[in-house]
């Protein structure tokens, strides 16, 4: 084998490789979030200019959505990124106790925020909030439904997919797949997991805020 | 990571091994293999592609004749043909999915899933792409897109009939255009494509930045790989704008919510903003990667270097750029803000420069060369003729005044396939046979090719050309019968003439077809560079390339269009060939 | 990884500590901004804006390592920021 696809079989962790200077998965991580920024901005960006064009349409902070309830959940997110960046610090020292527990950690705040989503969502809808013309009794017209459901949903689906690739993490963690020297996989699912939470900061900005 | 790493290793030693039919053929990780399988694929609907032009062509020209039956209308039902009529709704699906699928599901693989997947790591002196699983899954991404794709002819009520720009609310409400399903298969399969666009994008962008060889500086690189690069970074920012425009039309239709829906709140526009947003870049996505295999054509048939390599780098990135604050030129008649509409149209003609830097560059690397014109050659050349034809059509269609007149007319129809069959078509089919030998290791037959190259070029211009004057005379796009208008009954015996040279063009791609399979087994054997070329897929590797490309990673001295070089012994001088390098204009590794 | 983990273990767990510190507090002043403050509504956009904004680059400077990347890539992620702009602001003036 050359020594190249050798390279290549390393995640092309190479100290010879040319390029951007960080491996091919983080490269590609970020080249792909990339991505996801503009698939946000275009449901953020969409709500935005609809807000723009129908200002009365859409109901002023707290009348509708529950603010408090929703800030807590941000706070939740927060606290998730910062056990996925002590998760991350703990592998890098080799620490495997430490790798476990705040993976889990992270996994559970995110599901918990996932409840808080779908407990806000399911009250919400109790009161005539819903994202369709039909049945649509709140504050506001259905477009404010639409546009909230859409945003907000397509970022729980994400945190979803984090979730997921957390207790993907957590059960090669407790394979043992992880060591000081090689845990790419740890850091590029920190690198989503982040933007993720990111995103629900300007997200929770302007949707519950402004 | 370490037990992670042995298991690959061992994955990997077996694969050299023992590899299966599965593996091989079928679900392989090799970047050649994929390219390939692209190709079949995208050849495939282009041949559909074609046939559902065709039948309007028939349509066109016979408009509701009786006495002019649909040859094979027994093949359709009769909710799409009815007594060798074509019904007006099969008419709207055949011209949306005409666009749809030449666009998206033809050009697009076969100038990206292709020729990315194939040459980038080849040209960079790559043993493979960065992400060999997610490229594999690119591609059958792909694939269930177009099944999808191809389930929508078979539902009740046929496929999509909004066109291929899907404009609201034509495409919101089932009432105007009588498609339910049909309607959603397009919406899910574009973004099941999406998604397959974008992995590919993420793995060629990491490959290129990341898996160059040793000396392939960023100005050493290959115009292909160059235009290539730029492209995914147009898909992968572009259409996640679309996904997102796609997946709020699909919730409008199945779970009734009103983004686009003006009587509770939504705005139509919106969504031809967001489309187009998407949809401009998506046009350079259809022309760059054209134009850097027509460099690299150019410079190989000519015997001397493209002329400014540096300005053609600096007009890609400069296209790739500019590229996105120009969409609101679809837009003009769209009741569109007169001052942004005056911004398009200047954004939209400052882009015309770096074209145009680019056509002389083209002429000038032809200017007193040593010409040899095989059959890709034949192709690049009439790319350039056609693609200034298509061009300054499109400075036209960029005014503002001038679009009032000629929008939604047959002159952008012309435009448009001067562009992209002029244009990236005939590339394409340059492409393929200058890469066919690399591919396959057989010689396309070259009398067939050029008899091919001939008799395409002169139906080509017969079918479009006339339509610049249909356009000007008012004959609208997308119409189903124009003899309902008085003035344009005039225009019947041009239609029959366009219409004949549209089968006729139709009919000389069986020549295509017939070489391409008929080399594919009976070709004779191809040499390891049969065109004399300078870059590593022909210089460092056999044809057709094993698997991991290169015996050895190549290291790269100069860049690849050194041709007739006087310090060379040939005419050619390859980018891997040890000796006095040429003065480097960066250091190496530079980024 | 060798390399890599030298790139990215900038961030010390202290480090962590202040910006998990940090984005609490302004979580808190941007709820109460429209709640409780009685500001005009555009200084409370450009307020809440401008929070927003603040938050997210302290996550993506430290939490995913940015400022301790090569200098390239940084230049590489805010690439698609502007088109963001760009699509939002010309589409506003539309309506």
């Amino acid at each position: 084998m050359t020594t190249q696809a050798a390279a290549l079989d390393r995640g092309g962790m190479d100290a010879t490789e040319v390029g951007m200077g960080v491996y091919n998965m983080k490269l590609g991580m970020w080249v792909f979030l990339l991505s996801e920024v503009m698939f946000f901005t275009s449901l953020i960006g969409g709500y935005i200019i609809l807000r723009g064009a129908h200002p009365d349409m859409f109901a002023q902070p707290g009348v509708v959505l529950n603010v408090p309830l929703t800030a807590f959940n941000t706070f939740l997110l927060i606290c998730s990124s910062v056990t996925m960046v002590l998760a991350f610090a703990g592998i890098e020292r080799g620490d495997q106790a430490k790798l476990k527990m705040w993976l889990i950690a992270t996994a559970v705040i995110g599901m918990a925020f996932l409840g808080v989503q779908v407990y806000e969502y399911i009250q919400l809808s109790g009161h005539g909030f819903v994202p369709t013309v039909e049945g649509y009794r709140a504050e506001g017209a259905p477009l404010y439904g639409t546009t909230f459901y859409t945003m907000t949903g397509f970022h729980g689906f994400h945190v979803l997919m984090g979730v997921l690739a957390l207790w993907y993490l957590v059960i090669q963690a407790f394979r043992g797949k992880y060591t000081a020297g090689s845990h790419g996989a740890v850091e590029i699912t920190g690198l989503y997991w982040h933007f993720v939470d990111l995103v629900w900061i300007i997200l929770f900005t302007i949707v519950y805020l402004i | 990571m370490a037990t992670t790493m042995t298991d690959a290793h061992a994955a990997h030693a077996q694969d050299h091994h023992e590899p299966s039919f599965l593996r091989k053929y079928v679900f392989s990780e090799d970047h050649k293999v994929i390219g390939i399988q692209f190709l079949f694929m995208s050849l495939f609907f282009l041949m559909i592609g074609g046939l559902l032009a065709a039948i309007m062509r028939w349509q066109l020209a016979y408009p509701t004749d009786p006495s002019r039956p649909l040859p094979g209308a027994g093949l359709f039902p009769e909710t799409m043909v009815n007594a060798g009529i074509i019904l007006p709704e099969f008419y709207n699906s055949a011209v949306t999915m005409h666009g749809t699928i030449m666009i998206f599901f033809a050009i697009m693989p076969l100038l990206v899933g292709v020729f990315a997947n194939y040459l980038i790591p080849l040209q960079i002196g790559a043993p493979d792409m960065a992400f060999p699983k997610l490229n594999m899954m690119s591609f059958w991404t792909a694939f269930v897109a177009g099944l999808i794709i191809m389930a929508g002819f078979f539902v009740e009520g046929g496929h999509s009939a909004a066109g291929w720009t899907q404009y609201v609310p034509l495409s919101a409400d089932p009432e105007w255009t009588g498609v339910y399903t049909g309607q959603q298969l397009w919406l899910i399969a574009m973004t099941v494509l999406g998604f397959s666009s974008l992995m590919g994008a993420v793995n060629y962008i990491t490959t290129v930045i990341n898996m160059r060889a040793p000396g392939m500086t960023w100005l050493r690189m290959p115009l292909p790989t160059w235009a290539l690069f730029i492209t995914a970074i147009l898909i992968l920012l572009a259409i996640p704008v679309l996904t997102g425009a796609l997946i709020m039309l699909l919730f409008d239709q199945t779970i009734g919510t009103t983004f686009f829906t003006v009587a509770t709140g939504g705005e139509p526009l919106l969504w031809q903003h967001m489309f187009w947003f998407f949809g401009h870049p998506e046009v350079y996505i259809l022309i760059l990667p054209a134009m850097g295999f027509v460099s690299e054509i150019i410079s190989a048939g000519s015997r001397k270097p493209v002329f400014g390599y540096n300005a053609m780098v600096l007009a890609i990135v400069a296209i790739g750029f500019i590229g996105w604050i120009v969409w609101g030129h679809h837009m003009f008649q769209s009741g569109m803000n007169p001052t942004l509409g005056m911004s398009f149209m200047v954004t939209t003609m400052i882009i015309a420069v770096p074209s145009a830097i680019k056509t002389f560059n083209w002429l000038g690397t032809m200017w007193r060369g040593d010409l040899h014109f095989h059959t890709p050659m034949l192709h690049a050349v009439a790319f350039v003729a056609m693609f200034v034809i298509g061009g300054l059509s499109g400075v036209f269609v960029a005014s503002t005044p001038v679009d009032i007149f000629l929008h939604d007319t047959y002159f952008v129809v012309a435009h448009i396939h001067y562009v992209l069959f002029g244009g990236s078509l005939f590339a394409i089919f340059g492409a393929i046979t200058f890469w066919f030998p690399k591919m396959f290791g057989r010689m396309m037959n070259s009398s067939l090719g050029k008899i091919h190259f001939w008799l395409t070029l002169l139906f080509f211009n017969l079918t479009f050309f006339p339509m610049h004057n249909l356009g000007i005379a008012g004959m609208m796009r997308r119409i189903y019968d124009f003899t309902q208008y008085e003035f344009l009954t005039q225009f019947q015996g041009l239609q029959v003439f366009i219409s004949w040279s549209a089968f006729l063009l139709v009919a000389t791609q069986v020549i295509f077809a017939f070489n391409f399979i008929y080399s594919l087994f009976k070709g004779a054997e191809a040499p390891q560079n049969p065109w004399h070329a300078n870059s590593l897929e022909w210089t460092a590797a056999p044809s057709p390339p094993p698997h991991g490309n290169f015996e050895r990673t190549p290291t790269v001295y100069r860049g690849p269009y050194e041709y007739s070089h006087p310090d060379a012994a040939d005419d050619y001088w390859p980018q891997n060939a040890p000796g006095h390098a040429a003065p480097a204009s960066e250091p190496a590794y530079a980024e | 990884m060798e390399h890599a983990a030298a790139h990215t273990g900038g961030a010390s767990i202290k480090a962590y500590m202040v910006v998990f510190g940090t984005l609490a507090v302004l979580t808190v002043i941007e709820v109460l901004i429209p709640l409780r403050f009685g500001f005009p509504k555009n200084v409370q956009v450009i307020l809440l804006v401008f929070l927003a904004l603040w938050k997210a680059l302290l996550v993506a400077l430290y939490y995913m390592h940015l400022r301790y990347e090569p200098q390239r890539l940084k230049w590489m992620v805010i690439a698609p920021l502007p088109l963001a702009v760009i699509l939002v602001m010309a589409v506003l003036t539309e309506f």
